[in-house]
């Protein structure tokens, strides 16, 4: 279990914390979802887990060891995969895979059977010699999933993986998630589109300016929250969100 | 060692792709050295208005010495102490303070047959070696009823050359466009931060030292095929377009040094504005005015020896000086390593700091 416990985060020369206090527990062999208005705090949580900020490393856990220790001895546990088309546009799909594996430790046969591999999976192969920025808005996604599960990680971070794509690209991503997740690792999923996460997640937490407002398995939140939520307004994730976020415009 | 391959040939692969940002860093100094090679041509070939240092160390004592200098300092000579010896006076010339040396026998004057020397810097424009030995004429004048008689020798320039147009233009101007990688650097760095490529290295823990030396391999390789480029034009494109052809130094292995430290610094400035700059229109201000100022400072854009003292003086802020002062300990002295030392370790040292401030901002930025 990947378990955040308290965190709290200000960026430097920041006058306010992004993070007050935050826990949350993201089960092994489930998709947990992380929901927020923008500016909630969801890509400085994912930032932080992945290392990219470094803030109170021990407050963040794998199965009770500190994920910053775990990280110096297996490096290759924890795959990122940012909202952001995280590549070299001018390089071919396969020179992308392939640089990528290559910073990440892999080589020779381990490198080229793990290319493989990961383009099988994402549905790329045929695109390989392609540069990246010919590919298509679900093409793109695809290659930056690919990238993302090089190195087989248990803690796959995946930010807005579905950005504009379509719907059949959209749908591919999810079902190649859930079938992820059913291997045994533990996703972390931010998005804004609440049908997707309800079709997916297991487990979520809202959040709302750097707090988690409400946490645990989806369906329990849905059942345990309904009297608040359905008296006005039905029982659905999105209604939930609204209802403990408000409707105000945060950008 | 295999990450910082694979962080190589990915740089290469980039750049390749990029034609016309490459092909700048060549085009660039290329021109400048043909059309100023070409353009002060004359005025390098006249001479320019310059303060020379001189000495005098004459084997009748400091106080020969002493009047003799005297006796000739003024019109733009200034008279600096004599160096202990003949050795200490040819090592100080080669470096060029002071500009000259004049050595006087010890039975000048008594003995028909003792002779002057005058060793010169080898960059002293022929028309100022000519008022100095006028003035030594007039000087001498109370010891001889006739001209002097004077061996010159031009220190360090076995080739008997002077500073050309070309000699001067071709160092400037390939340090500027080896400065100019800051451009490539910069732009290819902020593009990966902007596109979360930089972060998602970093959550894959490359270390940001080894993603710096990334770009410092390309880089360097880029710098050093500009340096043969644009000797090769030197030798080849400016005398075919009518200018003189660049004399070439006799120790390589010392050239190289210098090519080297200059790239380093290069280098280093350009990871330093990619890591401070927030944007690409950022990079491309702070790397485009630094440039032109620390040209412009250096002498790379207006030769020292013509600028006031005061401005000498300013000008040996700039990295760009340090550069062309290694440059032309080379290739116009043909200096020793003990010349090149000074500028190379300069150079180093200033790589060293920025490549420091470059991971000390990342690190202050993502604490």
């Amino acid at each position: 279990m990947l378990k955040v416990d308290r965190l709290s985060y200000r960026y430097p020369g920041g006058e306010e914390a992004v993070l007050h206090e935050l826990s949350i527990e993201v089960p092994a062999g489930g998709i947990f979802g992380l929901l927020g208005p923008n500016g909630a705090g969801k890509t400085t949580l994912i930032s932080i887990i992945a290392g990219q900020l470094r803030a109170q490393a021990e407050k963040i856990t794998l199965d009770g060891t500190p994920l910053e220790e775990l990280r110096r001895r297996e490096p290759a546990s924890l795959g990122l995969v940012p909202q952001e088309f995280a590549f070299y546009p001018m390089l071919t799909c396969a020179q992308n895979l392939r640089f990528f594996a290559a910073v990440q430790g892999l080589g020779g046969a381990r490198l080229r059977e793990r290319v493989e591999s990961v383009a099988r999976f994402a549905r790329i192969e045929g695109v390989m010699r392609r540069r990246a920025e010919q590919l298509s808005g679900g093409l793109r996604r695809r290659l930056n999933l690919a990238i993302g599960l090089l190195t087989e990680p248990r803690i796959l971070l995946l930010d807005e993986p579905t950005v504009g794509v379509d719907p059949q690209s959209r749908s591919f991503l999810l079902e190649s998630i859930r079938g992820l997740a059913a291997a045994g690792r533990s996703i972390v999923y931010t998005s804004h589109y609440m049908e997707e996460v309800e079709q997916i997640c297991d487990h979520v937490a809202i959040m709302d300016a750097g707090r988690v407002l409400r946490a645990g398995a989806l369906a329990e939140l849905l059942r345990d929250d309904a009297a608040v939520v359905t008296v006005r307004q039905g029982r659905s994730l999105e209604q939930l969100f609204m209802h403990l976020t408000n409707r105000s415009l945060r950008d | 060692m295999r990450v910082l391959v694979a962080l190589w040939v990915k740089e290469w692969l980039a750049l390749a792709r990029d034609v016309h940002g490459l092909a700048v860093l060549f085009v660039l100094p290329a021109a400048f050295i043909v059309i100023m090679s070409l353009a002060l041509s004359d005025v390098f070939r006249d001479g320019a208005p310059r303060q020379v240092a001189f000495a005098v160390l004459a084997a009748g004592g400091p106080d020969v010495s002493q009047a003799l200098a005297d006796d000739l300092a003024g019109e733009g000579f200034i008279s600096t102490a004599a160096p202990a010896n003949e050795a200490a006076a040819r090592e100080q010339v080669r470096k060029g303070r002071p500009a000259l040396v004049l050595l006087v026998p010890d039975k000048f004057g008594a003995d028909p047959s003792a002779k002057l020397r005058l060793l010169a810097d080898p960059t002293l424009p022929p028309m100022q070696i000519a008022a100095f030995l006028h003035r030594l004429q007039g000087a001498t004048l109370g010891v001889k009823t006739s001209s002097p008689p004077l061996d010159l020798e031009v220190v360090g320039n076995p080739r008997g050359g002077r500073p050309s147009s070309v000699q001067q233009n071709v160092p400037a101007w390939l340090i500027f466009g080896m400065f100019f990688v800051v451009m490539p650097i910069s732009a290819l760095f902020i593009v990966e931060r902007r596109d979360g490529t930089l972060a998602r290295l970093v959550s894959q823990r490359v270390p940001f030292p080894m993603l710096l030396a990334g770009k410092v391999g390309p880089f360097f390789v880029i710098n050093l095929v500009q340096a043969v480029l644009m000797l090769a034009a030197g030798r080849t494109l400016v005398p075919w377009l009518g200018g003189e052809t660049l004399a070439m130094p006799a120790r390589w292995d010392l050239l190289a040094a210098v090519v080297a430290s200059t790239s380093l610094a290069a280098i280093g400035w350009g990871l330093l504005v990619a890591v401070a700059s927030r944007t690409l229109e950022q990079a491309t201000v702070i790397g485009a005015v630094g440039n032109v100022l620390a040209a412009a400072l250096g002498g790379i854009m207006v030769p020292r020896f013509v600028m006031p003292q005061p401005m000498q003086t300013w000008a040996e802020l700039s990295p760009m000086a340090w550069a062309l002062d290694g440059f032309h300990a080379v290739i116009l002295r043909q200096g020793s390593a003990a010349d090149i030392a000074g500028p190379c370790l300069k150079l180093l040292a200033l790589a060293a700091v920025l490549l420091a401030a470059a991971f000390w901002l990342h690190q202050r930025r993502r604490a």
